[in-house]
């Protein structure tokens, strides 16, 4: 190309060019600026509900005279809450210790071990990725239902935890770790389980933090499955009791408190781990 | 002898907890949703085998059209919509150097919350005695009616979605304009090219594989939106907001026609198909 050939040119005239740039970028700056404000104001505008003193006059047609807790306080002392705030926990937690194990040991496999059938899983695995969750929700849940799992935790869990983008991701970071490691340790005897805890899981701690992240993120904020598994009050996700208290009519302060304080734990792995999500998803492409 | 025996037995006992997970919670579900979609299955467990009699009745029903069209409605407002913010958003924090990160990391934040919370959130938002209604009465302009009115509801939920879910699209956009050599922009600057001469010639060609992955990501989104109109519109005002998956989910646990409702699963999935497809086709005559 013709561009690559003027390359010394544009070393020369550099100065001229950065100086034109930074001048017409305050507009630029601004506009970001505005649409970030769009992107946050929601979150602030929650807040501000939520910590409006019941039954006083607040957004939208004026600011709240004083902020009080006194919402918040008695949500976090309803049972209802707190157990759909237990029950997402273990949701989330379960999943990503399970996922977490089965996807790398899959993954070091698929990587690392050459066995029958081996290509033939790993393309079937990377085929379900094409099929929507919606279009088998029906036979998921007949499947569950006939296996006495649904109002249960193992119902609720267990099937989500066939997720072929993490295995792919898990054998993707261990096909680029040396052969040489798994060889000398099993030239020192070491047994295939050793070699998978004491070589194969700390060197992939990295992309197992990322996953365990985004393996959170997607069961905290989950909501098809949760909503046809929690027939009982009792085995409602967060997601799914907040939907019921919108359709049901709750008073609007105690909807955005329980919205609020659902989304914390999200917003504070947010804001611990910012720089580290964002790259991940730049260079993986995780969904 | 032992060492090559015990190679291909390792690999099959590493892969087995997940393989048993896709066989029994992937696998069989695909297949039965094939199956069942040829049945009248019930709530009670109560099924005939009917043939292609569930696709026939699909066809044959207008609110499956009906269904279909706002499906695809709303498929043509979010994509478009959701790309352009997206690309734009990168566009802007790739130019913009002072407080980058801090914009980056407004910009994404929705993007780590649920649909639901953002369906909570925005449905008083747009309630007539919600945000934008009472900045508008202020104004003496409005009310209007966002969820309430047939003709606004779709762009109201496609800007939930925009807003909640494009921080993903703009990452990869953001990862695919880094990977654009500074080299070749300079160089055309140096050539008189103007902002969007190097925008057309340089920096859309060499983004195309980021944005086409971004376009067939976002289409397979909307295609499955469930979550904001179950909380926010529940298929209404009048029918406007049914989309497909909506109707697999009343026909399924509202209305207990298993059967019917694997049927519209499995339309689904055809629909998903056929326009990645078709996107994939149209993106490669594209590149040539």
């Amino acid at each position: 190309m013709t561009l690559t050939a003027t390359r010394p040119a544009a070393a020369a005239v550099r100065p001229p060019v950065k100086a034109r740039r930074r001048s017409f970028r305050w507009p630029l700056w601004v506009l970001l600026a505005l649409v970030s404000v769009i992107t946050v104001s929601p979150f602030a505008v929650m807040f501000v509900v939520a910590l409006s003193p019941p039954g006083s006059p607040t957004l939208p047609a004026q600011w709240p005279e004083s902020l009080s807790l006194d919402t918040i306080v008695n949500l976090l002392s309803s049972s209802g809450f707190v157990g759909w705030t237990v029950n997402t926990v273990i949701y989330a937690l379960v999943s990503v210790v399970i996922i977490l194990l089965t996807a790398s040991m899959a993954g070091y496999a698929f990587a690392k071990k050459r066995f029958p059938g081996r290509d033939t899983m790993m393309w079937a695995f990377l085929a379900t990725l094409m099929v929507p969750f919606q279009a088998t929700l029906i036979p998921m849940f007949v499947l569950i239902s006939e296996l006495g799992g649904v109002d249960t935790f193992w119902g609720l869990i267990v099937p989500t935890l066939a997720n072929s983008q993490a295995v792919f991701l898990m054998r993707q970071f261990i096909l680029d770790l040396p052969d040489e490691l798994f060889e000398a340790a099993k030239v020192d005897g070491a047994s295939e389980w050793r070699v998978y805890w004491q070589i194969v899981i700390p060197l992939t701690k990295p992309i197992l933090a990322t996953l365990g992240v985004f393996v959170f993120l997607w069961h905290w904020n989950d909501f098809l499955w949760p909503l046809v598994m929690s027939q009982s009050d009792e085995m409602r996700t967060l997601t799914v009791g907040l939907a019921s208290m919108r359709t049901e009519g709750s008073p609007l302060a105690v909807l955005m408190a329980s919205a609020a304080l659902s989304v914390l734990p999200c917003l504070l792995v947010f804001a611990v781990l910012q720089r580290y999500l964002v790259n991940s998803i730049a260079m993986t492409g995780l969904k | 002898m032992r060492q090559r025996l015990r190679d291909p037995m390792t690999g099959l006992l590493f892969v087995l907890p997940m393989l048993v997970l896709f066989l029994v919670f992937r696998f069989v579900p695909i297949l039965g949703a094939g199956g069942m979609s040829l049945t009248d299955l019930n709530l009670g467990g109560e099924w005939n085998f009917v043939g292609v009699g569930n696709y026939a009745r699909l066809l044959d029903d207008p609110k499956f059209w009906d269904s279909l069209r706002i499906t695809l409605v709303y498929v043509a407002i979010y994509v478009p919509l959701t790309v352009l913010v997206a690309l734009g958003t990168a566009l802007l924090l790739n130019a913009v150097v002072f407080l980058r990160g801090l914009f980056r990391g407004m910009l994404f934040l929705p993007y780590v919350t649920s649909f639901v919370l953002a369906g909570v959130i925005w449905r008083w938002i747009y309630e007539f005695d919600g945000m934008i209604n009472g900045l508008l009465g202020k104004l003496d302009l409005g009310p209007v009616g966002f969820l309430e009115e047939a003709s606004l509801v779709l762009p109201a939920l496609a800007v939930v979605s925009v807003w909640k879910g494009f921080g993903y699209s703009m990452l990869i956009l953001l990862a695919g304009l880094k990977a654009i050599p500074a080299s070749y922009l300079e160089a055309a600057t140096v050539d008189g090219a103007g902002p969007w001469q190097r925008f057309r010639r340089i920096t859309l060609p060499l983004l195309k594989p980021a944005l086409f992955f971004v376009v067939v990501i976002e289409t397979i989104n909307a295609f499955q939106t469930f979550d904001t109109i179950y909380v926010m519109t529940g298929g209404g005002p009048a029918r406007a907001s049914y989309t497909l998956i909506y109707g697999l989910y009343d026909q399924g646990f509202k209305f207990s026609n298993l059967g019917y409702a694997a049927t519209i699963g499995v339309v689904l999935f055809a629909l998903v198909f056929v326009v990645s497809l078709i996107q994939r086709r149209l993106l490669d005559r594209g590149n040539a």
